[in-house]
């Protein structure tokens, strides 16, 4: 187990993280998610040593890894990393990137050459490069690279797996089956993971928890589906489930946004610290469009967009502006259109799956 | 899976170690400033303290008395009037080619490149010596001329007009090397912008790539600049056979001319040729600053100004033309007039021998034994540099303080200054490092030594810096998460990818060493003779028959090892980094 325990770190007078806690149990897999300078990277150079804390420490299985004196550097960590960029080595071969930490990892092979060259080609196998073993990184294609990366970092069997951004430089179609080689590596290895991004989706899709970061600090630490359905801070609603933040009163039988108080919404499963605020996070799924004569909120829509597989509006309610998804099996509306907003019912969220 | 942890006390004993070695890293630190300190800044204090110093107390005296000469005030007005000169030849022929080669489309660009360069990589005393021989009695000039009508005749080398037209020829490469990638990285889209705006070609030219070139433009003139001011040779061996003297040959007449104070007098001088460079390098700093801007753009060499078939063979021969006229042909007279037997009988069959490689190799004993020296020097030179320099560049890559900014300053002031400043500079430095105690180093070879690792070691810096600023920082980082570091780390990754990055730098260092005129002209001593001294020695002595032939030599060794380096990087780009 991985315990990050109030730490800081400042460069400067600029304090690019606010006292994290953070555990990260075996084989646990994580996803750092949140939007460009919000500190991930920073906190996963901190796990993989190459810079140390400005306060308080790691530790791991309970030998501490670092501290603001005493910083173990990445060579002695049980460690693996994957590189946004890959950082193929461009003089070696595929196997020779196998065998590099093999001989020089903390966890490296001692035994003889046989065993050595016998977990050359487990791994390989694993990734399914056999037959590419005797290439150079510039013989290969982003997706082989990206194996290659993802071989390197857990043939010494690692405890812990660092993965900086590490789908952000394949094209879409790799990225969804690199997802699937993540996952089933996940599955073999049985290493925590620590996935650092800043795609929702691809956090949401591939960990078992996800740790949500904003401006240095943590915001949620959650499950995806209680993180996507139950955020508890707005930056959370808008950034992972892209919500609509009604203003209104919650009073006991439900939410009476402050646009049209003749509306009273069921709660779905909103978290109390927006209960406290007055606000209701909607996600634009959530909504459903009716005619004007209908009842509900009233607004205009101002802008409609084709997505193929749902139809994405834009409509004005008074001063403010929500975005809704309908399916596209529902009624259509042209911008202009005057239409009533109601909320779909949604089942309340499940007991069982919060507490997982 | 099996994870081993460290045992306790092992973990303590590893821990104990990493924090004394924070404590001692500001020990370190220190003591690295401080040695940078002794051996590149502090000699050019003891310069400055002795030119206001006599028996122990100071004085205006050297001062007064040397601004007082007419000889000193005709010296600096000589000095500005042909670094100006030389520096708007070097702008124009440098700016002209870098524009013409980054924008224009033309076939050969990259052989045109080679011969751009010629004129630096063969030293400037060498190229001079080609181009009196070019223009000489009975050099190819004044062939072609004598077949003209008229009585036309071959300008005059040995003046004021010949030492600007040499130092901007030398030159004039610098400035190409500084704009030809600024103008590569000036996006195309802004001239694009700038040209759906209305504006035509000449105006887009004019408002958008010449403001954004400018930086380059400008640090490239300063380098010229620095460079003409410091060049010794060029005036040395033009100037002073017609009397005309700069700073840097008349500081070096004070200093051989063995005066009651003739130190005293240099150091003088030298502080006025100091004062100016220094000036010209802290305005190159500042505009340096300003032109990082650009940095972050990608290069782009493919042509954006397209010409007819005719115009384009029309550029390219002028072109070549003026490429062969200025830095081949000389070089090739140079070579023909050394087998002539001897000096102004016309080039003909039964005039050639090999007598004057003879005399330079088998009768003559100081070529060879200058040979020897230069060739160890070099490379002790750039072992040195190569292994501390490229220490110094990880350091200075790896933690960007403003101790490593300060080491680096410290270093760049040696190579900047003119050389014959920086000689005297090492004479008071080692003559008595510490007063009172003279150990000996001056007069012998390792004063030479010590001055050419100080002077060229920032050139191996910047070379390894730049191959460090080349390779992504996670190729190290994954090295050190699978477990390497130290020796491993550098041996197994590191060094592979910065190979061709530093040995170009390192071929820099030997080749400047080797060839070095101004500070071993100073610094040399009988038994420690270089090559630049021994081909000086000749020229001044009037046996420019061998000089040439020995220059000739010189230059073919050159040209090999520059094909050497060449085929060498592309090899390692082909067998090891698999380009």
């Amino acid at each position: 187990m991985i315990k990050v325990d109030n730490v800081s770190k400042n460069y400067g007078s600029f304090t690019a993280l606010h006292s994290i806690d953070l555990e990260i149990g075996d084989g646990e897999f994580i996803a750092v998610l949140g939007p460009s300078g919000c500190g991930k990277t920073t906190l996963l150079k901190l796990l993989a040593g190459f810079m140390g804390p400005t306060e308080g420490t790691i530790s791991m299985d309970d030998t501490l890894l670092a501290s603001a004196k005493r910083v173990l550097p990445p060579e002695k960590r049980n460690i693996g990393m994957v590189f946004q960029s890959f950082a193929l080595w461009p003089h070696m071969t595929v196997a020779e990137h196998i065998k590099f930490p093999l001989s020089y990892h903390p966890n490296k092979i001692k035994e003889g050459k046989k065993e050595l060259q016998e977990r050359i080609n487990e791994v390989l196998k694993l990734v399914g490069l056999n037959a590419m073993a005797d290439r150079y990184p510039s013989e290969l294609s982003g997706g082989q690279k990206q194996r290659v990366a993802l071989a390197r970092a857990i043939a010494p069997l690692p405890n812990l797996l660092l993965m900086d951004e590490p789908l952000s430089a394949l094209d879409v179609e790799l990225r969804m089956e690199m997802r699937k080689e993540i996952q089933k590596l996940h599955r073999e290895t049985k290493a925590s993971i620590v996935f650092v991004t800043h795609d929702q989706g691809e956090a949401l899709a591939i960990a078992d928890k996800i740790v949500v970061m904003n401006q240095g600090r943590i915001e949620q630490i959650a499950p995806p589906e209680i993180l996507y359905t139950r955020p508890e801070t707005e930056f959370v609603a808008t950034f992972v489930g892209k919500c609509n933040l009604v203003k209104g009163q919650w009073q006991n039988a439900g939410f009476v946004p402050a646009i049209d108080s003749k509306n009273v919404w069921p709660d779905l499963g909103v978290a109390e610290s927006f209960k406290g605020n007055g606000i209701y996070p909607v996600r634009p799924e959530q909504f459903q469009l009716t005619a004007a004569e209908q009842d509900g909120v009233q607004g205009i829509v101002s802008f409609v967009q084709y997505q193929g597989h749902e139809i994405h509006y834009t409509v004005e309610v008074g001063e403010e502006t929500w975005t809704i998804h309908e399916s596209v099996f529902a009624s259509r509306f042209q911008p202009g259109d005057f239409v009533g907003i109601s909320l779909k019912n949604a089942p309340v969220q499940q007991k069982s799956l919060i507490t997982r | 899976m099996t994870v081993k942890q460290p045992m306790v006390e092992e973990r303590k004993k590893r821990d104990s170690s990493f924090s004394l070695f924070f404590q001692k890293k500001n020990l370190y630190k220190i003591i690295g400033l401080l040695a940078i300190f002794v051996f590149f800044l502090l000699p050019v204090l003891r310069l400055v303290w002795l030119s206001f110093v006599e028996d122990g107390s100071v004085t205006w005296q050297y001062y007064t008395e040397v601004l007082g000469e007419p000889a000193t005030w005709k010296t600096v007005q000589n000095t500005l009037i042909i670094v100006a000169g030389s520096t708007v030849l070097a702008l124009v022929l440098g700016v002209l080619f870098s524009w013409i080669v980054a924008y224009v489309q033309l076939s050969g660009k990259r052989a045109m490149q080679l011969f751009i360069f010629l004129p630096f990589i063969i030293p400037s005393y060498i190229t001079t010596l080609a181009w009196t021989q070019f223009f000489s009695a009975s050099g190819p000039v004044n062939a072609v001329l004598s077949w003209l009508p008229g009585s036309l005749e071959a300008p005059n080398l040995y003046s004021i007009g010949g030492i600007i037209l040499l130092l901007g020829i030398s030159h004039y490469p610098l400035v190409y090397l500084f704009t030809v990638n600024v103008f590569r990285k000036i996006p195309r889209e802004l001239e694009e912008a700038a040209a759906t705006s209305g504006l035509s070609k000449k105006r887009a030219f004019r408002k958008v790539v010449l403001p954004l070139a400018l930086p380059g433009i400008a640090s490239g003139g300063l380098i010229a600049f620095l460079s003409n001011l410091d060049n010794f040779g060029i005036p040395a061996f033009l100037g002073t056979p017609a009397n005309i003297r700069v700073l840097s040959t008349y500081i070096y007449e004070q200093v051989v001319g063995f005066g009651p104070s003739a130190f005293s007098r240099a150091a003088v001088l030298s502080v006025i040729l100091g004062v100016i460079a220094l000036l010209g390098t802290v305005l190159q700093w500042f505009l340096l600053r300003r032109s990082r801007v650009n940095e972050t753009n990608r290069s782009d060499s493919t042509p954006r100004i397209y010409l007819s078939a005719g115009k384009q063979k029309l550029l390219e021969a002028s072109l070549w033309i003026f490429l062969l006229v200025t830095s081949l042909m000389p070089l090739i007279t140079m070579g023909a007039l050394s087998l002539i037997s001897a000096y102004g009988v016309p080039f003909n069959l039964e005039n050639l021998s090999l007598r004057n490689y003879e005399y330079v190799f088998l009768t003559d004993s100081k070529p060879l034994s200058a040979l020897t020296n230069s060739l160890q020097l070099a490379f002790f030179t750039m072992l040195i540099c190569l292994v501390l320099g490229t220490a110094m560049a990880y350091l200075r890559f790896k933690y960007p303080d403003w101790s490593t900014k300060a080491a680096e300053l410290f270093m760049t002031i040696p190579f900047a200054l003119p050389g014959t400043v920086f000689a005297l500079c090492m004479i008071f430095m080692w003559l008595e490092p510490v007063p009172g105690w003279n150990p000996g180093i001056y007069g012998t070879v390792w004063i030479l030594f010590i001055a050419y690792v100080a002077r060229f070691f920032v050139l191996q810096v910047r070379g390894s810096y730049t191959a460090f600023l080349q390779i992504d920082p996670s190729m190290e980082e994954a090295a050190r998460t699978s477990g390497a570091a130290g020796w491993v780390k550098w041996r197994r990754i590191l060094l592979p990818l910065l190979f061709p990055g530093i040995l170009s730098g390192a071929l820099l260092v030997f080749l400047m060493a080797l060839t070095e005129l101004t500070v071993s002209s100073l610094l040399w001593s009988s038994g420690s003779e270089t090559i630049g001294v021994v081909i000086f020695g000749y020229e001044q002595a009037g046996y420019s028959t061998y000089s040439t032939a020995f220059s000739t030599v010189l230059v073919l060794g050159i040209l090999m090892g520059g094909a050497l380096f060449m085929s060498v990087g592309k090899l390692w780009d082909r067998k090891v980094l698999k380009k």
